[in-house]
């Protein structure tokens, strides 16, 4: 499982930028479609979910985010392989 | 159930600002509420006036939004009216605290069956900003430039001294420690509440050198102690001052009788 921001909910508050214990996000710097510089998802391959197939170890950022934007998703067999 | 069939998706994005802690609050309720199975349809959300009091607009079930300061008020009415329904109370600390005060101890005395969830964010910010009851002493808002002289009101310990069953404080920092909490307060009988002291950072840490969510998340996690610890220390009292410390932890648990049983409400039906 990876994670995933989306774009139309996120405020750019940078709470996961800053409560990820892995440093999986970072700070954006392209403009969203709602009008926010949202954070991104740089390194999803250090997260604590990453291939451990739908098994929840952390989830500070999914609990913390205020604005509901981030989600867990399955990642790409392409991705597995990493 | 999805996030978003507890929420409704076509509210989305929602009022609060970017950072607020009002939308943490809400994800932990959700996680705490989907592990339970509650069902939604027979639960009552009540809100009074106020940034924290809008969460049971966005929420897929029946609410209630009532007059300022009265949610607890209005949740016992409809407890004793309709037994069979849960209440939930959402509320802030200027609505919980200052204005509905004497409901909020008066319910914890008369300890009617519900769990009321109180997002404390140290000043009122939706109206700009103002000193309230629990903003920190020497702490500045709008209607006090040079610093709040008053020390604030330690509302966990208020509802311990009132006769609450079930009393706890987190903060927005302790995520799973509060859906824990929460998941314990769903399933009291009796009065549950919960304190969730949460970042205001448009209002109130903006004033206070604050600016950005999370510098005041990093607060929290720097002054907070834990109370099973404080216990043992030397000092035993809970420190009033938000500003030296905040004592989180769960505060009571205890099974007193509570409204319902004394006065038999179910034999009337």
């Amino acid at each position: 499982m990876k994670p995933v921001i989306d774009l139309k909910l996120c405020k750019a508050c940078n709470i996961c930028v800053y409560i990820c214990p892995k440093k999986c996000y970072s700070k954006g710097a392209d403009l969203s479609e709602i009008g926010y510089f949202a954070a991104v998802v740089s390194a999803a391959e250090k997260c604590y979910n990453h291939n451990r197939d739908g098994k929840m170890i952390c989830e500070l950022c999914v609990l913390s985010c205020p604005d509901q934007a981030i989600s867990w998703h399955p990642e790409t067999e392409e991705e597995k392989r990493k | 159930m999805e996030l978003f069939e507890f929420y409704r998706k076509d509210r989305w994005p929602h009022v609060f600002c970017p950072g607020c802690g009002i939308g943490t609050v809400m994800n932990c309720f959700y996680r705490a509420f989907n592990e339970l199975e509650l069902p939604l349809d027979k639960t009552a959300f009540i809100g009074g006036i106020g940034c924290s009091s809008r969460i049971p607009l966005y929420i897929n079930s029946d609410a209630l939004h009532t007059t300022h300061g009265r949610a607890i008020a209005f949740a016992t009415g409809l407890r004793l009216a309709k037994p069979e329904l849960k209440t939930v109370v959402f509320t802030g600390d200027g609505d919980l605290g200052a204005i509905g005060g004497n409901h909020f101890i008066n319910g914890c005395r008369r300890n009617v069956d519900m769990t009321v969830i109180c997002i404390n964010n140290n000043i009122y910010g939706m109206t700009g900003g103002q000193a309230s009851i629990t903003t920190p002493h020497d702490y500045q808002s709008t209607t006090t430039p040079y610093g709040n002289k008053e020390y604030p009101f330690d509302l966990a310990e208020i509802a311990v001294a009132a006769g609450a069953n079930y009393v706890a404080r987190w903060t927005t920092r302790h995520v799973h420690e509060l859906t824990r909490s929460l998941k314990a307060a769903l399933q009291k009988k009796g009065f549950a509440f919960v304190e969730v002291v949460s970042q205001c950072p448009t209002n109130f840490g903006r004033r206070n050198k604050m600016a950005d969510p999370t510098q005041m998340l990093e607060w929290f996690r720097q002054s907070s102690v834990r109370r099973d610890k404080t216990k043992a220390a030397e000092v035993d009292h809970v420190d009033l001052n938000l500003a030296g410390q905040i004592t989180i932890g769960e505060f009571v648990d205890r099974n007193r009788e509570c409204y319902e049983e004394l006065i038999g409400v179910g034999k009337h039906g």
